[in-house]
């Protein structure tokens, strides 16, 4: 019966009188510069190596090893995360708790480390479960208690604080073994952390399976039309379930190249430093719409790098600390404001014209 | 006379704006319209006069919702001269044009769904007492409201909540609305693509109504059959030019659509009485569904096209939607190929092969911002990856491309996102996702609503033929002339129930808009 329903229909093309107004639009494949610099990473690459020569011109020491390694470094963690987060915004969702989520790995791990030496590759083995955990009870609460991704997120970012305060227990992590430190600041070659080169391949692999895998086109689809995608079979609350744990999962591993890097660790890492406002700023500086359906994590991990250089930029210029969370947040309006003229000037073309 | 609807409406309570009868009406001479360089509109020129229904005809993409949507402010042209009553005007945003007295009223309506029906109605023009405080005055908003709701025909509670009102409810609230503002060019999108005939003679009524009151009324459809019924004066567009503009009187329906389509169409033909042998692919045994439908059994066979009629609201949907698995049903048993399938979640329904194609493309059909090719591919994923997950890009391409030949979509779209195409093509791929799927039986919810001529026509033949190589098809459309042109057996839903089973000759536009009103009539 399958068999029947091949419809033969020849290749009879609907003719050119019924055409679309505006069929070639869209999607053009072409490589002209004015379409390259319209493309959010070109933007930030050229805004970071602008800022990064101007600070270099300006304070020559901003070039040296040791501060290109800080910023390279100072935007793995954030990057690890905006990574999650990013997926997670695709789908229309939000994760405000992977700020502590990253404190929780990091404190466990930490002390674990400083107490009774665990091993390097236990601690991420004990960073990724606590990740996959904490993820999954997000997943659950959006997907099986229908709670919005915003409000279960605040809860769980509230409890799992909590969790992190009974963890410490007053205690904070001071020091850390020696495979720690070299997990967080080895180098695979000078200039070049071993961190970096892994977050690289994060970035890449993560990009692949939102490519080329059917799980990353159903996380499109599901941020594009959730209701078209339940229609057309995917099943949506699995999808989602799955972003939560996989933001969770990159959550707890940052945690742990954190406390591995500064080798300290409090029960306020993570939420003191803002990592949950920092990662949704990071992704969508970097051009993910925060109604979902389009979102690249390239864009994310370079939005972080941007984040980072410009907080660096700001000591570097003597501006107070005190500034920092007000320029990262001229930075985020500035960048919504860039997507809300990129959405106005889509092409109108719901309903008929 | 007032504004032309001010009879009707007592506004003791704010003040009388001036008052100006339409004389010449509202006229546009040499409008261009480019979006993102692409030429929408061409030099269009056209008068909406007093007292006359002018229709835009036109296939979708033709440019005739951008040519209202210019007019009401909604788009500003590219260069075009405009005048109402023979002054110059500009029309720079909807608050403008509403100053003017021009009023759309959108394809969608875009009401505030938890405001009320009053609020609504009053929504921009609210009105307050008081005048030392001035506070919003309740009560004669309701009563006022209730006034123009029932000028309107519609009887319905001001005070609940507009989300709860159907399409047709919606719009003619939008007319209401328009009433209240004391508009007198009055544009209607598409107005009746979503309305069953009932609720279409409904509104006809009320834009005769304001009509005879002196209002101008710009019309938009596409269905030739109410555009001869309605309109005073009709002008086809087609690829953003006027291509024919004429007195009702010397219009007839093969002028229309050779100026439309720029080549006359070939109708779906009835092709005769499929065989049905064997059991019945897709079985339902008194399904019920409190609020929506009751007691509801039907059978389809392969190779058959069965209709359900009913008017929006009478559970036609609902009940599609709960066969497919996306509601649940309160009892009943749904029986697909011989298995029971009560209950299972979409995806699995899905994947044993009846397919669903939603009644509301944009809400429940398309990704608007991914390419056709991942529209139409977007519900066999599975079926497609290597291992770990990774797709298999070429097999993709050539189903997609296969397919997308099958129901006649350009191969060089397959890569444009597919917001960019016009309904009618967005269908077209919707219909490839469908058959990708290789269904044994499948349920479209309005296949045509809202598709050009041409794309309508092939739909039709689509599905007949489709039937003829095995496909059990369940059709549920407002439209009759579709449900005769495409159905083997009609069942008429009213209120929630099956009331009657038309087959063979019994299958007339008469009889199913007899059985969808629930007239017990006899009839032949």
């Amino acid at each position: 019966m399958n068999d029947q329903l091949a419809v033969n229909h020849g290749s009879n093309v609907m003719d050119d009188s019924t055409a679309d107004a505006r069929p070639d639009k869209g999607n053009r494949r072409s490589k002209r510069w004015s379409d390259l610099l319209r493309l959010r990473e070109i933007q930030l690459t050229l805004l970071i190596v602008v800022i990064f020569f101007a600070m270099t011109a300006y304070r020559p020491g901003f070039a040296s090893q040791s501060n290109v390694e800080f910023l390279l470094l100072g935007s793995v963690v954030l990057g690890i995360v905006t990574i999650g987060q990013t997926i997670v915004i695709i789908t229309k969702g939000i994760d405000l708790s992977v700020a502590p989520i990253m404190g929780l790995s990091a404190v466990v791990t930490g002390m674990l480390a400083q107490q009774s030496g665990l091993p390097i590759t236990a601690a991420v083995g004990i960073a990724l479960a606590i990740g996959i955990v904490l993820g999954a009870i997000n997943g659950l609460l959006v997907v099986v208690g229908h709670i919005p991704p915003i409000i279960a997120t605040l809860g769980t970012f509230g409890l799992f604080g909590g969790f992190q305060f009974l963890v410490t227990n007053g205690a904070q992590v001071s020091s850390v073994p020696g495979d720690f430190n070299s997990f967080g600041n080895g180098e695979l070659v000078p200039w070049i952390p071993f961190q970096v080169v892994l977050l690289v391949l994060l970035t890449a692999a993560v990009t692949v399976v939102l490519r080329w895998t059917v799980f990353g086109r159903n996380v499109m689809a599901v941020g594009n039309n959730e209701s078209s995608a339940r229609i057309a079979g995917v099943r949506v609350r699995w999808v989602v379930f799955l972003t939560y744990v996989i933001s969770g999962c990159l959550a707890g591993f940052a945690g742990l190249v954190y406390v591995a890097h500064v080798a300290a660790a409090t029960a306020v890492t993570g939420t003191s430093d803002n990592y949950h406002l920092q990662s949704i700023a990071a992704a969508l500086i970097g051009g993910t719409l925060i109604s979902g359906g389009r979102g690249n994590v390239v864009g994310s991990v370079l939005a972080s790098l941007f984040l980072t250089l410009t907080l660096t930029s700001m000591v570097f210029l003597g501006i107070p600390a005190i500034w920092n969370y007000g320029g990262q947040g001229l930075l985020i309006l500035a960048a919504l404001s860039l997507e809300g003229r990129g959405r106005a000037s889509r092409p109108l073309g719901r309903g008929s014209r | 006379m007032t504004r032309s609807t001010a009879p009707h409406i007592n506004t003791a309570s704010t003040p009388e704006p001036q008052h100006r009868r339409l004389r010449e009406g509202l006229t546009v001479v040499g409008a261009n319209m480019d979006f993102s360089s692409v030429r929408v509109l061409n030099d269009v020129s056209i008068t909406f006069k007093p007292g006359e229904v002018h229709t835009l005809m036109g296939e979708n993409g033709a440019g005739k919702s951008t040519l209202a949507k210019i007019l009401s402010g909604v788009y500003t042209a590219t260069s075009g001269d405009f005048s109402l009553d023979g002054a110059a005007i500009t029309l720079g945003s909807p608050r403008v044009a509403l100053r003017h007295g021009i009023y759309l009223v959108p394809q969608e309506p875009a009401l505030m769904p938890h405001l009320s029906v009053a609020e609504n109605v009053f929504l921009g023009a609210i009105l307050t007492r008081g005048r030392l405080i001035k506070h919003i005055d309740w009560k004669t908003m309701r009563k006022r409201a209730a006034e123009v709701l029932a000028i309107v025909g519609l009887d319905i509670d001001p005070d609940a909540a507009a989300g709860l009102l159907t399409i047709a409810q919606q719009q003619l609230l939008e007319c209401a609305r328009a009433l209240v503002h004391r508009a007198d060019v009055i544009f209607f999108d598409e107005p009746t693509s979503p309305l069953t005939d009932t609720e279409v003679a409904r509104l006809f009524v009320v834009i005769r109504d304001l009509r005879t009151q002196g209002c101008a009324l710009g019309f938009i459809s596409h269905r030739t059959d109410e555009v001869l019924d309605i309109s005073d004066r009709i002008t086809v567009l087609r690829d953003g030019r006027v291509v024919d503009s004429v007195d009702r009187s010397e219009a007839n329906e093969q002028r229309l659509i050779l100026a439309m389509l720029g080549h006359s169409l070939t109708p779906a033909k009835q092709i005769e009485q499929s065989r049905t042998e064997g059991g019945p692919v897709l079985s339902v045994r008194n399904l019920n569904s409190s609020g929506w439908f009751k007691d509801i059994s039907l059978d389809v066979h392969p190779g058959e096209v069965v209709g359900l009629a009913g008017l929006v609201g009478s559970g036609r949907t609902e009940l599609a939607e709960t066969i497919v698995g996306q509601r649940k049903a309160d009892s009943g048993k749904v029986t697909f190929l011989d298995k029971d399938i009560t209950g299972l979640s979409p995806a699995k329904v899905l994947h044993r092969g009846l397919t669903y194609l939603p009644e509301d493309r944009a809400k429940h059909g398309i990704f608007a911002d991914l390419s056709v090719q991942h529209n139409i591919t977007a519900s066999i994923l599975d079926s497609l990856h290597r291992k770990f997950g990774f797709l298999n890009q070429r097999s993709e391409r050539t189903l997609a491309t296969e397919m997308g030949d099958q129901v006649q979509l350009k191969p060089s779209w397959l890569l444009n996102p597919i917001r960019s195409l016009s309904g009618g093509n967005q269908q077209r791929a919707l219909f490839g996702r469908l058959l990708l799927n290789k269904p044994h039986a499948t349920i479209l919810d309005e296949p045509t609503r809202g598709v050009d001529a041409g794309a309508k026509a092939d739909i039709q033949q689509m599905i007949r033929r489709l039937a003829a190589e095995g496909l059990a098809v369940l059709v549920i459309s407002s439209e009759l002339e579709e449900l005769v042109q495409v159905c083997d057996r009609v069942l008429a839903i009213y209120e929630g129930r099956i009331v009657q089973e038309l087959t063979g000759k019994q299958v007339t536009r008469v009889a199913i808009g007899h059985h969808i009103v629930g007239s017990q009539a006899t009839h032949e």
